[in-house]
């Protein structure tokens, strides 16, 4: 941190979308802690994690929200990915319900979300490749349609999970498409109140 | 941290029990059924199914039992579902059956209506009003419309109420939470807020169908609100945005209450309590069940202060279980006593941070649980995290670790300070002792362990017993890396000796040369009395040179430097290494060099002649040119008399004298004529002795004769310089030493002093047939006679020479019109031309 004192530290709300057991929990422990565990509790509700990245000389600072993924608490999902400037929707590459479902997110995004949310789509368990069920063209071709970026990840042996958040955090800095932290909720009609929430948002 | 509880964790302990009906003399016949509870300060609410109003008195001891103080009915048919207590408006806030009702807060007079609403689903007091002013707002819910109720308290009690729409139409509304200006409400649908002031409504998030009753918690003081769905809590913030990971309970709250920092939550026959922060679950508070109902918890929210706990059960049926327990809060330094004298360090630690992040203990204390888990931990053997401990406390003084290193009584035993910390330790005792002690423990573990009985002993100690000599060293290493450290602290010059010599005390043990080394030559607040006998008798005396260097005693550095030089120089080192003799040689002279250079660090200071001319001598052996250096050294206070220097160096010293004289007389510009003359032979000798030399063994190979002539030439322009220079050499002594010699330009040099024109001009002009040179003197004797001598000079050389008429010619053709003619035919004449 200290060597980056003299530059701004922003602050990105980002969202983890996609179904139970695609491994969002493992992306985001293994990005934020660099460890994988073979058997990761589910996710209930939602967890809760910060972690800054340096891009050249910036800082981004990820407010990381992993949520739950099961159907029944899907009505939750919106309060995480309202305001957020990131949105990471991943499937299991072994598993081409979960990829439906990673669609389904996505329509959901561009329906409900904020428009200048940047979306990745996250294929995961890309160690698993003798097991796929979702190819990596088939979901390529998918995003471009849909202007995601696309990686294939795998949290356990770490491939492509820093690149996930790196490469957001590039198109964050690009599109200055950073915000403050708390911005979760609109209320267009209380202008100043939402200054006052913002007002910690850089150091 | 992990999810799962230490079964040990009492986060919350009780602290009375009480039975209210008992308490409230209410015959068997009537039984009670709690409902609702209530703490407000020290005061207990409790509202009954059966419409009555109860207030007690908690005491905060152990042990007091609470008081009754009042009951007041308010209506056999009005079972109360919420008391909320409004200390703002000197009010109790009651809803039973869907009306509200305000009592006084010592339920002394019959309750009164607020209003004449009806079908009130439910209230909430607004949770961050400011407590100082006499009025309070609380949001109702009523049919579907939501309102606020202001009320402000008028002189006499009086209380003016006002009520205002705030939004409508709001679905079947099941809970209320007020902070901030956002009134948080709960439906069967799902949570919305709406804003206190002009009434917006935001959706929230819906809840999943067939959940169980929504619920809200206002938490943290009125900063976030819990919002309920099955059993997690999701926390949001005052604009419903989320806060931080949702809490997971391990069941369906019935009841939630806040005990900072924990959350507090009554299930069907259990009381949880949790981390709010992490929602990590630290503590099961079981009920036995006795009938259908839930428990009931409640806390002050006001105050984030608040400490106590009350748990109602509200179970039918059988009366006589209707009981009421209050809880305490644990402190925080309670809590990390109780795992430390369990000796669960991990434990402790965890509680520790907890609490530091939580804000829940002082600055101060944590330095104090630092140092108590140091000593725990050291006394158990594991000095590298005991030492990590202490390093982390910063009350702990170095001084408190001496009595490991030093057995008491020592020079330092009155700056100890005497901490008992919890008195769960001994008291510090030499290392050995700590160790010897340890060891025989761990013995009886693995006694013990062999009979299946547990213990407390460390593991990896049990499996793989420590050796007595790794411990030390381990404890020793340790225990120097906290000595280094409290060196950059401010501490006080005793404490700072203390500090000092016992690091040197302990480098020794482990012969950590170099370390011991670096100590002693650097500035250092050692006391010499304490390792001087030490360190002579392991050897270390490089060190004890150094240390005494460092504290001014320069002649007991110096006495030791000159050993060691000796010592090295004689060979005493040689058995050290076998093979290799360069190295030896390397090793040795370089040896003898550091003892020689560091001798003369420190005579280049000093100013005691005596002591500087008694250890030149030796230094010189070693190194000329350190011997110089001391002589001619700027850094000392007083000069040395150049006659006792000139006296004492050894005269066959050549270089050193001459050094030294030159530096007198060019640096110190000293005018004694006879140190003058002194140099002046000096050099003198040198360079005839070069000369000789040169003469000798000239003609060897070309490169070498170049700087031996560079050599020789250098001599001699420094004699020819000087010689020049300087007025106040004796010239005659001079030419005594150098008369033999060709030495002819010095020569001239010397007679030109003396006055002696003829010689000079013979010199000149006919032994270094310089005749410029000749004719440059005669322009400086600046009289006609010296050319006429001159030119008589080149006339006749003398010596069987051929007379040298082009050096005359040329004389004549430059100076001959100035010269007297008569003169100048005499001369030609004379020598018969
Ligand atoms: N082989 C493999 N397993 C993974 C990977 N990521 C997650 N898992 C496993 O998949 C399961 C579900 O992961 P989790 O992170 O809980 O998924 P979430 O429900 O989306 O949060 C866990 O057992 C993980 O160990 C991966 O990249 N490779
Ligand atoms: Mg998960």
């Amino acid at each position: 941190m200290a060597a980056n004192a003299g530059n701004k530290i922003r602050n990105a709300k980002l969202v983890l979308l996609g179904d139970v057991g695609t491994g969002k929990s493992s992306l985001v422990l293994r990005f934020v802690k660099g460890q994988f565990v073979e058997f990761q509790e589910s996710t209930i509700g939602a967890a809760f994690f910060s972690q800054t990245l340096a891009v050249n000389d910036e800082t981004v600072k990820f407010e990381i929200w992993d949520t739950a993924g099961q159907e029944r608490y899907h009505s939750l999902a919106p309060m995480y990915y309202r305001g957020a400037a990131a949105a990471i929707v991943v499937y299991d590459i072994t598993n081409a319900a979960s990829f439906t479902k990673a669609k389904k997110w996505v329509q959901e995004l561009q329906a409900q979300g904020n428009p200048n949310t940047i979306m990745a789509l996250a294929g995961n368990k890309a160690d698993l490749l003798e097991a796929r069920q979702v190819t990596a063209d088939e979901a390529k071709a998918y995003a471009q349609e849909n202007g995601l970026f696309f990686m294939e990840t795998s949290a356990k042996t770490a491939i492509n999970v820093n690149d996930v958040f790196y490469e957001i955090a590039k198109k964050l800095l690009q599109g200055q498409q950073v915000q403050n932290p708390q911005g979760g909720m609109v209320l267009n009609q209380r202008p100043t109140e939402r200054t006052v929430s913002a007002s910690s948002c850089c150091s | 941290m992990g999810s799962h509880p230490p079964s040990s964790r009492t986060a919350l302990e009780p602290l009375a029990t009480l039975d209210p009906a008992a308490l409230a003399g209410l015959p068997p016949s009537s039984p009670l059924t709690v409902r609702a509870a209530a703490l407000s300060g020290h005061l207990l609410y409790l509202g009954t199914g059966g419409g009555k109003l109860l207030l007690f008195s908690l005491h905060d001891e152990e042990a007091a039992s609470p008081d009754f103080l009042r009951l007041l009915p308010i209506g056999a048919t009005l079972p109360v579902s919420a008391i909320i207590p409004l200390p703002s408006v000197a009010r109790i806030l009651v809803l039973a059956q869907g009306i509200l009702l305000l009592a006084d807060p010592l339920l002394s007079r019959p309750v009164r209506r607020l209003g004449s609403l009806r079908n009130v689903s439910a209230v909430a007091a607004h949770a961050t009003a400011d407590p100082s002013s006499p009025s309070c707002s609380v949001a109702v819910a009523v049919g579907k419309k939501l309102l606020r109720v202001d009320l402000e308290l008028r002189d006499g009690d009086e209380l003016d109420v006002q009520t205002r729409e705030i939004a409508a139409p709001v679905d079947d509304v099941k809970a209320l939470a007020w902070v901030g200006d956002s009134v948080f409400v709960a439906t069967a649908m799902g949570y919305s807020l709406f804003s206190s002031g002009d009434g917006q409504g935001v959706d929230i998030f819906t809840v999943p169908e067939s959940s169980d009753q929504p619920r809200v918690k206002p938490l943290s003081g009125g900063e976030e609100v819990m919002l309920l769905v099955d059993n997690v809590g999701v926390v949001v913030g005052t604009f419903g945005q989320p806060v931080g990971s949702s809490l997971v309970f391990n069941t369906t709250p019935h009841c939630i209450a806040e005990v900072f920092p924990y959350v507090v939550v009554a299930g069907d026959s259990k009381v949880d309590v949790y981390r709010r922060r992490n929602g990590a679950h630290l503590q099961t508070i079981p009920f036995a069940r006795s009938g259908p109902g839930v428990l009931i918890v409640a806390s002050d929210d006001d105050g984030r202060g608040k400490e106590l706990l009350v748990i109602a059960t509200a179970y039918k049926r059988n009366y006589l279980a209707c009981q009421v327990f209050c809880y305490r809060k644990v402190s925080a330094v309670e809590q990390i006593k109780a795992s430390l004298r369990r000796k669960n360090y991990k434990e402790a630690i965890s509680l520790l941070e907890e609490f530091e992040t939580d804000g829940e203990i002082s600055k101060d204390m944590i330095s104090f649980v630092h140092a108590q888990l140091g000593f725990l931990l050291f006394f158990d053997l594991r000095f590298e995290d005991a030492v990590n401990h202490f390093l982390l406390s910063e009350t702990l003084q170095p001084s408190e670790i001496f009595p490991f290193i030093m057995r008491d009584p020592n020079r330092w035993s009155d700056l100890v300070p005497r901490k008992r910390y919890w008195g769960l330790h001994p008291p510090p005792k030499p290392l050995e002792e700590v160790i010897d002690d340890g060891l025989v423990t761990i013995q009886q573990a693995l006694f013990l362990k062999k009979a299946g009985v547990d213990t407390v002993v460390d593991e990896d100690f049990l499996s793989n017993p420590p050796s007595r000599a790794d411990l030390l060293e381990l404890a020793i290493r340790n225990i120097i890396r906290f000595l280094c450290a409290s060196r950059m602290k401010n501490l006080s010059f005793p404490e700072m000796e203390g500090v000092d010599t016992l690091l040197m005390y302990l480098y020794r043990a482990l012969d950590l040369v170099d370390d011991m080394e670096k100590l002693a030559s650097s500035q250092n607040s050692c006391i010499v009395d304490e390792l001087e006998s030490l360190l002579d008798d392991s050897g270390h005396l490089r060190t004890l040179a150094f240390l005494y260097g460092s504290k001014g005693m320069c002649s007991k550095a110096l006495a030791i430097w000159r050993v060691l030089a000796r010592n090295y120089g004689a060979g005493l080192w040689k058995d050290l290494s076998e093979n290799g003799s360069d190295e030896i040689s390397i090793d040795k002279k370089s040896s003898e060099g550091i003892a020689a250079i560091e001798a003369s660090k420190i005579l280049k200071t000093s100013s005691d002649e005596e002591l500087i001319l008694e250890h030149l001598g030796w230094i010189a052996d070693i190194d000329q040119e350190l011997a110089i250096a001391v002589l001619t050294s700027d850094m000392r206070g007083k000069q040395l008399s150049p006659e006792k220097v000139i006296a004492s160096v050894d005269s066959e010293k050549v270089v050193i004298h001459q050094r030294y004289l030159q530096w007198l007389i060019e640096d110190q510009s000293c005018d004694d004529s006879h140190y003058h003359t002194s140099y002046a032979l000096l050099l003198a000798q040198s360079a005839m002795k070069a000369v000789h030399m040169e003469a000798k063994y000239g003609g060897k190979d070309d490169k070498e004769i170049d700087s031996d002539v560079q050599f020789i030439y250098s001599l001699r322009d420094r004699l020819q310089l000087f010689l020049q220079a300087s007025d106040l050499y004796d010239p005659e002594e001079v030419l005594d030493v150098i008369a033999e010699s060709e030495l002819w330009l010095e020569k001239a040099i010397l007679y030109r002093k003396m006055g002696q024109e003829n010689i000079v001009l013979q010199i000149l002009a006919l032994k270094l047939e310089d005749s410029e040179a000749a004719e440059q003197y005669c322009a400086e004797i600046g009289r006609d006679d010296a050319y006429i001598q001159l030119l008589g000079l080149y006339l006749d050389p003398q010596n069987g020479k051929e007379p040298m008429f082009t050096a005359a010619v040329r004389l004549l053709h430059n100076h001959g019109k100035s010269l007297d003619p008569l003169q100048v035919l005499e001369v030609l004449l004379l020598h018969q031309y």
